[in-house]
């Protein structure tokens, strides 16, 4: 079967379109949190001038513009505060159901809430108060060009939240 | 003395599905614009604003400003330029024309705006929406598209203050009463509770008649210095009193409010631009508030000073939103009836209030004086606020 699309972009991956963010070193200042979430840590950026840690990690301190800032580590479970469930009409590159949790974290936790998908929960599984944890996968390579048109795969990972009762 | 902004005059095209381009939009609404000021040629309008957010994925096309204004027949000179705050991105231009004018960098601003979001595949517009929220940090959550975050809200809602799905459904029927008359609206059609209720389900709690559609659209309003104003049109001047916009968090992580249904940054907004106007919520005669979903409107009424925080729900099941009640809302059909081409929004809201205070409207407030717009944009990040007046601050 022919290949669909436009002519010229055949066999082309058009990066600039993907879900998913560019997770590579060569364009992305804060790819250690890839990394560590490839080592199982949640984790984001915490200023040594100032004390403040921001999520999502940066570059700067937001409160100081300090740029002396280290990793630290999350918590990776949490409460569930409320919750959706979509079936019908889930995006494209999701599947249903699409659970979508507001999580708190804690109180010793630098970063209160989060909302996060939960996966691996079938609809109706959820409550309120229902204890989440921390799940790391795969999601797909995207191509680098390194040079004279050969192309490097960087591998790549994401997270979300799943029951901690199985 | 000093230089004041005023609306002198607005149109839009049919919004809908449409068999149009966003430049073939654009001129529609544009055309509808000056026939509705006979005096206003082309010529005459030295600033351009155009307020679009999908243009760049939707229609491969960023720089927009220069491409719209070409057009148009537009040869701006005191600025022409692209606004780009996603469903606040109409409101964002009016405010930005208010400063150009009062300041005297510009005389004559048309602030335009347009989406075409129906593109020959859906999912590419579903796709898209991926860009509309922080791309590396909430859109691989399945985030992009708003129902579940909204479901949300709705839920948080119920919980804390016992708002039920039968005052959600009342917005909805409220509002398409309104647009069942608007023959720019994307729907026209008189909804019963029964059928507001039975809807099918998007994502529980929130059902069909919850949610506003996708749309294709446009609309275009002149903002004009006071004493070209004057010169210009011989209907009631409305100024832009005030307005404010408060972005205080982006990633939705950094909430800053207490719990979901809390919008502490509409708060702050609404305060600043009251303050800016020189009114509070009790001076306010006719308003068009942000239902891109129903359970949207009922937190806008609390946030904005209309009632009191948690009696949303009751206030607008009791009928205080409707013409004759306290304050009048979405008298042309609002979002959930008109549709919700992004950039065009805030200006459709604008044209209504415009009308309003002009004593022009399909559904006349009588006597409507002061007159309020709000938005709220992208994955309920920022709030805009404009307040229009019969008389300056
Ligand atoms: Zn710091």
């Amino acid at each position: 079967m022919a290949i669909l699309g436009i002519p010229i972009l055949e066999d082309k991956y058009p990066v600039t379109m993907d879900m998913w963010p560019l997770e590579a070193k060569e364009f992305n200042r804060v790819h250690q949190f890839y990394e560590n979430l490839k080592a199982g840590k949640f984790t984001t950026t915490r200023c040594r001038t100032c004390g403040h840690v921001a999520y999502p990690p940066r570059v700067i301190c937001p409160e100081c513009y300090s740029d002396e800032l280290e990793w630290v580590e999350l918590p990776k479970r949490g409460r569930v505060i409320n919750f959706t469930e979509e079936v019908r009409g889930v995006p494209l590159g999701f599947e249903s159901p699409l659970i979508h949790a507001w999580i708190d974290l804690g109180e010793g936790s630098p970063i209160k809430r989060i909302l996060s998908r939960v996966i691996n929960c079938p609809v109706g599984k959820l409550k309120e108060g229902s204890e989440v944890q921390l799940v790391v996968f795969e999601v797909p390579s995207h191509p680098i060009e390194v040079k004279g048109g050969e192309m490097r795969w960087a591998e790549r990972v994401f997270f979300a939240f799943e029951p901690v009762e199985k | 003395m000093a230089r004041r902004a005023c609306i002198i005059a607005g149109g839009m095209c049919k919004w809908g599905v449409r068999e149009a381009s966003l430049v073939d939009m654009v001129q529609e609404a544009a055309k509808e614009c000056l026939e509705d000021i006979p005096g206003l040629k082309p010529k005459d309008i030295d600033g351009f604003l155009f307020a679009s957010s999908y243009a760049g994925r939707c229609s491969f096309q960023v720089n927009t400003a220069p491409v719209m204004a070409e057009r148009l027949g537009l040869k701006p000179t005191s600025i022409c330029a692209r606004v780009d705050v996603l469903c606040a991105g109409g409101s964002t231009g009016i405010l930005l024309a208010k400063g150009l004018v009062e300041s005297g960098m510009a005389d004559i601003v048309m602030v335009a705006g347009g989406e075409k979001l129906y593109t020959p595949q859906k999912w590419e517009v579903f796709y898209s929406e991926l860009a509309s929220i922080d791309h590396d940090w909430d859109a691989p959550h399945g985030l992009g598209l708003p129902p579940p975050f909204f479901a949300l809200i709705a839920k948080e809602h119920m919980k804390h203050y016992g708002t039920t799905k039968e005052q959600m459904a009342w917005v909805s029927v409220t509002n398409y009463n309104y647009g069942s008359e608007n023959p720019k609206a994307q729907f026209q059609k008189k909804l019963t509770l029964e059928e507001a209720l039975g809807a099918p389900p998007v994502v529980p709690p929130l059902t069909l008649y919850d949610c506003c559609p996708i749309t294709d659209g446009a609309a275009a309003v002149i903002i004009a210095e006071e004493s070209r104003a004057k010169d210009l049109t011989d209907r009631p001047l409305v100024y832009i009193r005030g307005g404010a916009q408060a972005s205080l968090h982006s990633v939705s992580a950094n909430w800053p409010g207490e719990h979901l249904a809390d919008w502490a940054h509409l708060r702050v907004a609404a305060k600043r631009a009251y303050e800016s106007a020189g009114v509070g919520p009790e001076d306010i005669d006719v308003a068009q508030t942000h239902d891109c979903f129903s359970i949207s409107q009922i937190i806008e009424v609390e946030e904005l000073g209309f009632c009191k925080k948690g009696e949303g729900g009751s206030f607008i099941e009791s009928g205080q939103t409707r013409i004759g009640g306290k304050i009048p809302l979405n008298t042309d059909g609002g979002l959930l009836s008109c549709g919700h081409p992004f950039g065009a929004t805030g200006i459709r809201q604008a044209i209504e209030i415009m009308r309003q205070l002009q004593g022009r409207a399909r559904f006349q407030v009588e006597g409507a004086e002061i007159g309020l717009t709000h938005n709220l944009s992208g994955l309920n990040v920022e709030h805009t606020i404009v307040i229009y007046g019969r008389e300056p601050k």
